[in-house]
């Protein structure tokens, strides 16, 4: 689908996007994974509206604490008497946020800095890419948690390392795609007609390895909403009082004994959530790049 | 291949240095001045200035770079303002630990993966195919830590039959080697089937069946010595993860490693015990990656080929 159908503009690309969308239909998981995030997605905008935050969702109410799952609460309540299906239904919010956001700032940072060190090469090329081997040298969980710790615990700094930690995959995507298309004859041909460099990364090299990087991205947000819940779960996420699904494990691990159901709920819903994207990301691999598809 | 080595090792020193300024830049973004955290509320100015010498924090973040560098390389990561002992004595204390756990860990996933990911690959689009690729799929999208939750609320709260935390005896690896392990075993079971397919569509293995070889010889021979290559780098790479993933599980089982280490003193804004740990378990990874680039170089002829002539 790339190269011949690149020049010829605005048709290509969508019956690029056409071509792509009826591979997706074809294959059973992916369709699987976007029912369950249409569900997660409407379940967090919907928890806005049908929830007060601080009056169902953060308000303690002791007298009410730790009942098991019952009619009237079917995920039963928390130590401080918190209504826990209100607390994960909420929580989706926090976690697609955290998904969707940090694997855009890693898009970003890397899409930006592996196409250009693809596209200009040298100096330049070797100096980006050793940051980004110097970067994954580090283990990403303790290079996210060392961020986190060392700017403050927050919602927003906590994509700020989830992002920075998953970065140098889309640098070195990023820049692979660019250097297998940067030889092609339509480059050359572009460059001949006087065509700006950025302006030939962004409307001719780009959009060819974009079929990459939406594989990468989706995949990427599975694991990035795995590495929030986890830091949230060290306690370096999220604050309290906010429904986080790591927090919410970490907090009721201390009834793990006796009111286990604490410990089911927000796991099946960060379980759910990655399955779908991962779900999603293997549909788009297959559809996207047919070689792959075993 | 000698200089193949000297080549890989003499890459590693810039890496490192790069490793050890960012995670000493990342440190010290952090809040809030150590000395005043040492010092107390009632120390002088004078007093605050000697200990600030003492402690090693006078000058920029460059000098106080090029000087850990020097410390580090006699073996000196400096004093936790906590306990005031060595960071690199105690990080040696806490290492066996978790060298124990990833080994265990290691062989877990080995065990589970090699074996579904053949069965997955040999019954290809088969029914067995698909459930060992569901149930991967499954521990790809667990979160680690919960894992270990759950295994603990079966085996340990509900069946009994080990500890829930803790390092006592045998026993008590089975839980935290099993959450990460599984997990890692989901992902190699991917490897594995995909690395298998490969070789099972070259041409010599159907040479070796025409010639009447049977089945069983043709893939245990035959398919899996090539398999394997692919499959051990991968492994080798997930040292990696390994050792970040048991951060997480050796603080669900409180197990006394360089993880909980780690989170430990991050709680306790011990920024040399943290950026000693980092930096150590970093090098660690980086070493492990190299040696298993080596051993493969040295296992696949082709590769061993590309640096004899």
């Amino acid at each position: 689908m790339n190269n011949t159908e690149a020049g010829s503009g605005q048709y290509a690309k969508r019956s690029a996007f056409k071509a792509m969308w009826k591979q997706l239909q074809k294959n059973k998981g992916a369709m699987i994974g976007l029912v369950i995030i249409g569900v997660i997605v409407v379940v967090a905008v919907v928890s806005q509206f049908a929830f007060d935050y601080e009056r169902d969702i953060i308000a303690q109410n002791v007298a009410n604490k730790l009942q098991h799952p019952s009619l009237e609460h079917p995920f039963g309540t928390d130590a401080l008497g918190r209504d826990v299906l209100g607390r994960v239904a909420y929580g989706a919010r926090y976690s697609l946020a955290i998904g969707v956001v940090s694997v855009l700032i890693a898009l970003v940072v890397g899409v930006v800095l592996g196409a250009a060190a693809g596209y200009i090469g040298g100096r330049f090329e070797d100096v980006v890419m050793r940051i980004t081997d110097i970067f994954s040298a580090i283990p990403s969980v303790l290079l996210a948690i060392a961020i986190v710790s060392s700017l403050g615990k927050s919602t927003f700094n906590l994509m700020v390392a989830v992002g920075v930690a998953s970065a140098p995959s889309f640098v070195r995507v990023a820049r692979a795609s660019v250097l297998t298309v940067r030889g092609e004859e339509y480059i050359e041909s572009a460059r001949a007609i006087g065509m700006h460099d950025w302006k030939i990364v962004l409307v001719h090299i780009l959009p060819n390895c974009l079929s990459q990087i939406i594989v990468q991205t989706t995949l990427r947000v599975a694991s990035a909403i795995i590495s929030a819940a986890s830091l949230s779960f060290l306690g370096l996420g999220v604050p309290a009082p906010a429904p986080e699904w790591g927090s919410m494990l970490s907090e009721g691990r201390a009834y793990i004994r006796d009111y286990n159901y604490l410990m089911i709920f927000p796991g099946v819903a960060i379980m759910l959530t990655v399955l779908s994207f991962n779900l999603i990301g293997d549909g788009l691999r297959d559809a996207l790049d047919p070689k792959l598809k075993r | 291949m000698h200089r193949y080595i000297i080549n890989r090792l003499l890459m590693l020193i810039p890496v490192l240095l790069g490793v050890v300024f960012i995670v000493f830049f990342i440190m010290d973004l952090a809040p809030g001045d150590p000395v005043y955290q040492v010092a107390g509320e009632q120390a002088t100015q004078q007093e605050l200035q000697e200990l600030r010498v003492k402690m090693g924090l006078d000058g920029n973040i460059f000098t106080r770079y090029i000087r850990y560098i020097g410390n580090m390389l006699r073996g000196d990561l400096g004093v936790s303002y906590i306990s005031k002992r060595s960071v690199m004595r105690t990080y040696m204390e806490r290492l066996p630990n978790t060298l124990v756990l990833a080994s265990v860990t290691m062989l877990v996933a080995i065990l589970i993966s090699i074996p579904l990911g053949i069965i997955a690959a040999i019954h290809q689009n088969s029914m067995k195919d698909t459930v060992s690729m569901i149930l991967s799929l499954l521990g790809l999208s667990m979160p680690n830590f919960w894992l270990g939750l759950l295994l603990i609320m079966l085996f340990s709260l509900k069946l009994k039959w080990v500890p829930s935390g803790g390092i006592d005896g045998v026993k008590s690896i089975i839980l935290p080697a099993l959450t990460v392990g599984m997990g890692l075993a989901a992902l190699m079971t991917r490897t594995t089937r995909s690395s298998m397919l490969d070789v099972i569509r070259q041409d010599y293995l159907r040479t070796a069946r025409s010639k009447g070889v049977t089945e069983k010889k043709v893939i245990n021979k035959h398919a899996l010595k090539n398999a394997l290559i692919p499959i051990i780098t991968v492994f080798g790479i997930q040292f990696s993860n390994v050792l970040g993933g048991s951060v997480l599980a050796e603080t669900v089982f409180s197990w006394p490693g360089v993880g909980r280490l780690v989170v430990d003193a991050i709680n306790q804004r011990d920024i040399p015990m943290v950026t000693g740990a980092l930096v150590m378990t970093t090098m660690l990874v980086s070493v492990v990656n190299l040696l298993v680039d080596i051993v493969y170089a040295y296992v696949d002829p082709r590769i061993k080929a590309q640096y004899t002539k």
